[in-house]
């Protein structure tokens, strides 16, 4: 039961008025960006890690895990009323969602989403107290061998996963490893792909590449569309307060998209698409009655909503488990907070939770919290998240853009900084015009000089013998893991189209 | 037997994101995706280039800084030829048509604000060009008023970045006489 004498140490330190006030901030913050389409929870770390280095580490991530966890609240909103998700965890959601809120029943689905998401997040942060320290047993054996082979594995998840051609994920995880290289080699002082510009020796700030691929990008590549910026959004329509008879449809998808979000978190295959996606279409499946009804007709059923809301806030905290424990990001958000860790010069892993205990608990402490404030935030207080809907479009982006440059400026004190924001901005623009995933890429930029660490530190502790990689049979079955989850489901579909082929002519 | 095509078509739109390529592709050659691939390729070059100019280092384990860009470079290589291959048959999703204008409207306020940047007119002044162009790039074309609200929205983040994070910021006549003003 150490774990929980930990959490209550932990709650200590989360709810000191400072910290309080940052979680509350960072829901608030979080709930905004989610409700704006367009802006994920990604994006708004990345524009807030040049300039939460005032706020102190455990204040920071209190902030950025506050974002994480609102933006997938906010993001069923503008599923719901607008039927643009904002960000792709609310993608399922939209699909049931609009469908209510057309019909007038906009306020069930809000609520039906908020209760869920406060229900994924409150069981999937116990399942991360109590999983964590087991984790972490198991990660203080790890090696360099170990460690590299996790790092393979992360960087072969995120290329296969995200975005969905694996040879444009492959190729944006290339990038982000040259980024990594860039400036000076901590083993040796070696100067790389500098070319003699002193601000690029020391190695390019995160915060540059996440701000330029992610925000500039992103904006770049909105603003490059023929669409126009000025849509409408349906008004609530009806009561968020859901009575008995929708509690008891919801319950069960709550319980299966929370397991299915939890177990899906952790894995290395890109944050809350999966687990949603199954979760609705396992409610789609199990529908009986007037859910069937509904799910058939196009009518919105309410259980389409639960599932999916449960499951991708549960998955907010599995992903947290490898990224505390192993330092491993399986998503967008969680690689912009490893960049915010290593900004305070902290590595997450198993000594993450010996070291800086306090902050680990802390973290996880306030968690429960920023999940009660964003149940307070989300019903009563829901219509002021709906007008945020109403800023006009074009003011909107021109803001996140002077957000963005002045938060690179600021941290870095030189308008040079701002000239490779500019470039990644374009980089960013072109990959996302082209379909390359932009996760691998910072995934890559991150992990990529800790990897190459592990990697050289291996061999020379083994004199040159690369055989090491693969002496280990942890390594060896993480190797395996990778290679299945980059194969495994293309040979599924393979053999499924082979069956329904041979279904077909039979 | 073809089936339902209405349960056909539910199955498609649920197709899990890595169940296959992103999408169906235009079949037609792609010149632009060309260009990504020699890119790509061009990328590789400058890796090799610079690692090659590494002095050698005779330690008791030579592995040394240009191993990982060697790896890099190679693997980079390997993705311009599958790049290529994608492009010359087609395999890139068809693209919606760019609006150049928006575009450019966007990237010419960054370098503008660049410019201002280094030109010592201060973050304000350079920030408000900046939301006023990029204000115009999704379509307000209000200049003046967007220059407006722009100003408004960097004076506010100036003061709160600059006196409540104490993040210094590039400062012209604007922001030294705000610094007077409240000494």
């Amino acid at each position: 039961m150490d774990t929980f004498i930990l959490l209550f140490e932990g709650l200590a330190t989360a709810t000191q008025p400072s910290n309080l006030m940052f979680a509350l901030l960072g829901v608030m913050l979080g709930t905004a960006v989610g409700v704006m389409p367009g802006i994920g929870p990604a994006l708004t770390v990345a524009l807030l890690l040049p300039v939460s280095l005032s706020f102190g580490a455990t204040g920071s991530m209190i902030m950025f895990a506050g974002i994480y966890y609102g933006g997938m609240y906010g993001g069923a909103i503008s599923s719901i009323l607008l039927n643009t998700p904002g960000e792709t965890a609310s993608i399922m959601t939209a699909l049931e969602g609009n469908r209510m809120a057309k019909r007038g029943r906009g306020g069930k689905a809000l609520g039906a989403a908020a209760f869920g998401s406060f229900f994924g997040g409150m069981f999937a942060t116990l399942g991360l107290a109590v999983v964590a320290p087991f984790m972490v047993m198991v990660a203080l054996s790890f090696g360099t061998a170990e460690y590299f082979a996790l790092m393979v594995l992360s960087f072969m998840t995120v290329s296969a996963a995200f975005g969905g051609s694996m040879s444009r994920g492959l190729t944006a995880l290339f990038i982000g490893l040259t980024i990594g290289i860039v400036g000076t080699d901590k083993l040796t002082g070696q100067v790389r792909l500098a070319f003699g510009i002193p601000e690029m020796s020391d190695n390019i700030s995160i915060a540059i590449v996440a701000v330029g691929l992610f925000a500039i990008g992103e904006t770049m590549y909105l603003a490059s569309q023929y669409v126009n910026h000025k849509e409408k959004a349906q008004a609530v329509s009806g009561s968020v307060w859901l009575n008995w008879g929708d509690f008891k449809r919801c319950i069960r998808p709550y319980i299966r998209g929370t397991g299915l979000g939890f177990l899906f978190g952790p894995l290395p295959t890109g944050g809350a698409e999966i687990p949603t996606f199954l979760s609705y279409t396992t409610e789609k499946r199990l529908a009986k009655g007037e859910a069937r009804r509904e799910f058939d007709e196009g009518l919105g059923a309410i259980e389409g909503v639960a599932g999916p809301e449960a499951a991708n806030n549960a998955s907010a905290a599995g992903t947290l488990i490898p990224l505390l424990t192993l330092g491993l990001p399986t998503s967008a958000t969680a690689a912009m907070m490893l960049a915010g860790f290593q900004q305070y010069g902290l590595q997450p892993g198993p000594l993450l939770f010996t070291n800086n205990a306090e902050l680990v608990w802390g973290l996880v402490a306030s968690l429960f919290i920023a999940n009660l404030m964003l149940l307070v935030l989300n019903v009563p207080f829901i219509g002021i998240w709906v007008k945020l809907l109403m800023i006009p479009r074009p003011w909107l982006y021109a803001g996140i853009l002077c957000f963005a440059t002045l938060g690179i400026v600021g941290a870095q004190g030189s308008p040079f900084a701002l000239i490779l924001l500019l470039g990644f901005g374009l980089i960013g623009f072109v990959m996302r015009r082209f379909g390359y995933p932009l996760a691998p890429a910072l995934v890559g930029a991150i992990l990529g000089p800790l990897a190459e660490e592990q990697l050289r530190r291996g061999l020379m502790i083994n004199q040159g013998d690369w055989m090491f990689l693969i002496e280990s049979r942890i390594s060896l079955a993480i190797y395996t893991i990778a290679l299945l989850s980059v194969f495994g489901p293309r040979l599924w579909a393979l053999l499924r189209n082979a069956t329904r082929r041979a279904g077909r002519t039979a | 037997m073809s089936g339902d095509p209405k349960n056909q078509a539910a199955e498609e739109d649920l197709r899990l994101p890595f169940d296959d390529e992103a999408g169906q592709g235009t079949g037609k050659r792609d010149l632009a995706g060309l260009v990504i691939a020699v890119a790509l390729f061009g990328l590789a070059m400058v890796i090799v280039n610079d690692a090659s100019g590494y002095p050698i280092r005779r330690s008791y384990a030579q592995f040394g800084p240009e191993i990982v860009p060697y790896l890099v470079a190679a693997g980079i290589s390997v993705m311009a030829v599958i790049t290529a291959i994608m492009a010359w048959r087609g395999a890139f999703e068809a693209r919606d048509p760019l609006n150049l204008g928006a575009l450019s409207w966007l990237v010419g306020g960054i370098v503008i604000e660049i410019f201002m940047l280094y030109g010592g007119t201060g973050f304000i002044a350079g920030s408000a060009v900046l939301f006023a162009f990029a204000a115009r790039a999704f379509g307000q074309a209000t200049l003046l008023l967007n220059l407006a609200i722009g100003a408004v929205l960097s004076t506010l983040l100036y003061l709160l970045f600059r006196y409540g994070l104490g993040l210094s910021l590039p400062a012209g006549p604007v922001e030294r006489a705000i610094d007077l003003l409240l000494r």
